[in-house]
């Protein structure tokens, strides 16, 4: 009876996404206008056009929406670790190097994505690895504590 | 620590403890008599069901609607998780922001691949700790 259909929880995964994609998706364009203006203070000559604002406020937008929302996708139960993992993987690497690329960033060149990919997946799974082994620790703290109780 | 009952029909019920320090066992009879006192009813399919406090594993709330999950059962509840919450004896924390869980009921807590605590109840019932709520539960656990 405590047990939900698999719809069910697909659709509340989803809801769960657009959540957290709209309640941090604010904090991508937060995050580049400090940045320019950080540039801007140290580089005279620096200048965007509108148009180079708009599209960095939007794909920034996205890009902090789809990396919140992204989050989701390791909670959902019913999914193997590799398919979680490789979900969250590709949602965030596809969103940073259109974003990274559309703004020109980097430039559209195979030696340089090449490279970014190296940097982008050493980072990920770094932080995962952090991430993971210390909620690990705390868990274990926790559960000596219960078995006490 | 001695033990006295006072059998007295014409006073009101109460338990007293004298005690040098709060120790488990005066938060174990605080606990107790907090269920024993604590008055809830549940509803399955219209049907209204006096709760017994220590058959709850945790309070929930889905679709606005809050629930009491006990065994096997999923009861709907009339208040809501704040008014649970604000009344709850001890054992009972809030773990994010639609869970209240008995602590007594937590069969484990494990490491989910999102960064979060994940707890497993003794019934299956599985939740995770918001990284807001992290900190309570720690308190709760004497840490």
């Amino acid at each position: 009876m405590l047990k939900k259909g698999w719809g069910y929880n697909m659709k509340k995964y989803a809801k769960e996404f657009m959540h957290r994609g709209l309640m941090f998706g604010g904090f991508g364009p937060i995050v580049i206008g400090i940045i320019y203006m950080i540039i801007s203070n140290f580089e005279t000559d620096f200048s965007l056009s509108a148009g180079e604002v708009l599209l960095a406020i939007v794909s920034t937008y996205l890009l902090a929406f789809l990396q919140a929302g992204a989050t989701v996708f390791n909670q959902i139960e019913h999914w193997s670790l590799p398919k979680s993992l490789f979900c969250h993987f590709v949602t965030l690497y596809l969103a940073y190097s259109l974003c990274y690329v559309l703004n020109s960033w980097i430039p559209f060149d195979g030696k340089v994505l090449l490279i970014f990919s190296l940097i982008f997946i050493v980072s990920f799974f770094a932080i995962w690895f952090i991430v993971y082994f210390c909620v690990r620790a705390t868990s274990k703290r926790f559960n000596k504590k219960i078995e006490e109780k | 620590m001695k033990f006295r009952l006072i059998i007295d029909k014409n006073r009101e019920e109460e338990v007293i403890i004298y005690a040098h320090e709060k120790t488990k066992l005066v938060e174990e009879i605080e606990n107790l008599v907090s269920e024993n006192n604590f008055e809830l009813t549940g509803f399955i399919d219209r049907e209204a069901v006096k709760l017994n406090l220590a058959e709850v594993y945790c309070f929930i709330s889905e679709n606005n609607k809050v629930f009491a999950l006990c065994e096997k059962e999923k009861f709907r509840l009339r208040e809501r998780l704040y008014q649970l919450e604000e009344k709850l004896p001890e054992n009972f924390v809030k773990i994010n922001q639609s869970c209240i869980a008995d602590i007594k009921k937590i069969k484990k807590f494990d490491a989910s691949f999102t960064g979060v605590l994940k707890v497993i109840f003794k019934n299956g019932y599985t939740d995770y700790v918001s990284r807001r709520n992290v900190k309570n539960v720690k308190e709760r656990l004497g840490l």
